[in-house]
């Protein structure tokens, strides 16, 4: 059955992923319970939020007594960005029903995103492309609620892990560089890059998406000054 | 407290992910801008790269024995080449490994 197929393939393209994905979770969960989080709140907020950079971010700040005002903005700071990986699936995942959007949509993170997306551009007319997220969503999902749970029950000191996370931004470099193809894209990346270096060390919380759409911008001017030259 | 903080984090979260496929937004976009969707995941993606390869550190530029800046090069370059993710991720990987665990200076 083609759903089943694209479903596994999804599963299979996100596994190697969670080598990096893990430790971030047994980390964020043994942040959490030193934070003074219980247990349950800790493992919960996987599922509630389900966001890791978002999480340890969070788990940091309370541990400060930081005013709820401040930990609700910079959670939605970090999360923003997936405002703009939802824009740019509307046009995959438009006709499906409530049911499907609902689920897509909970399950749009970074890693997931990152490694549909690419299957989404690389085959548009491809029939149940869905299943693809879904089957990335899934697997992220269960190794996030794993990781969490071990590093909940783990406690302690924080574990070593020879730094496994930097898999993480090694499959972006995967993902994006092949997407290179034009003038316009080498622009996006270069000005968001730029822009996410400055932004980062200006301490904006919004950095991402701010460099996201100055980057968004820059590909739509250049690749209209290249299509009138 | 705490609760109602993870839940309403929870919820805004999930508003961001989900509103742009509610429907809300009007359904018939220009091509033009259906086009510059495109752009979306080098633009989003590129600043997380950079960052995590820590070319900045405590506002200072950090490029000499950065080997996550040389391990990503390299990773760069295998994917430029193979256009693999799995090649990309262990050459990357593996190059990493090697600069930190085994030069010493």
């Amino acid at each position: 059955m083609k759903k089943l197929k694209i479903f596994k393939q999804g599963i299979l393209e996100e596994l190697p992923l969670q080598l990096g994905v893990f430790p971030f979770g047994v980390i964020y969960g043994v942040m959490a319970i030193e934070s003074g989080l219980t247990p349950m709140q800790a493992f919960l907020m996987s599922s509630i939020i389900f966001g890791g950079a978002s999480q340890i971010a969070f788990v940091q700040l309370i541990s400060n007594t930081t005013p709820f005002g401040v930990i609700v903005t910079t959670v939605s700071a970090i999360n923003s960005r997936h405002l703009l990986y939802s824009i740019s699936m509307m046009e995959f995942l438009k006709n499906l029903s409530l049911k499907w959007r609902v689920i897509l949509g909970y399950l749009l993170t970074d890693e997931a995103y990152a490694i549909s997306i690419r299957r989404f551009i690389n085959q548009p007319n491809t029939s149940f492309l869905h299943f693809h997220l879904l089957g990335t969503g899934i697997t992220l999902f269960l190794s996030w609620q794993i990781s969490t749970l071990t590093g909940v029950l783990l406690g302690g000191d924080l574990p070593q892990f020879l730094d496994l996370q930097f898999i993480i931004p090694l499959t972006f470099i995967a993902i994006i560089i092949p997407m290179i193809r034009s003038i316009s894209t080498f622009l996006v990346v270069i000005s968001s890059a730029f822009c996410g270096l400055i932004f980062k060390n200006l301490d904006i919380s919004f950095w991402i998406i701010i460099s996201g759409f100055i980057g968004v911008l820059v590909g739509i001017v250049s690749n209209k000054l290249d299509k009138k030259r | 407290m705490t609760w109602s903080l993870i839940i309403l984090c929870g919820i805004i979260t999930f508003l961001m992910r989900f509103i742009p496929l509610s429907g809300i937004i009007s359904r018939e976009l220009s091509p033009s801008t259906k086009n510059s969707f495109k752009y979306i995941p080098l633009a989003v993606l590129t600043p997380i790269i950079v960052n995590d390869l820590s070319i900045v550190e405590n506002n200072n530029l950090f490029l000499i024995e950065n080997y996550k800046l040389y391990a990503g090069i390299i990773a760069i370059i295998v994917a430029f080449i193979t256009n693999n993710i799995l090649a990309t991720i262990s050459l990357g990987m593996a190059s990493y490994l090697l600069m930190s665990n085994f030069i010493n200076i």
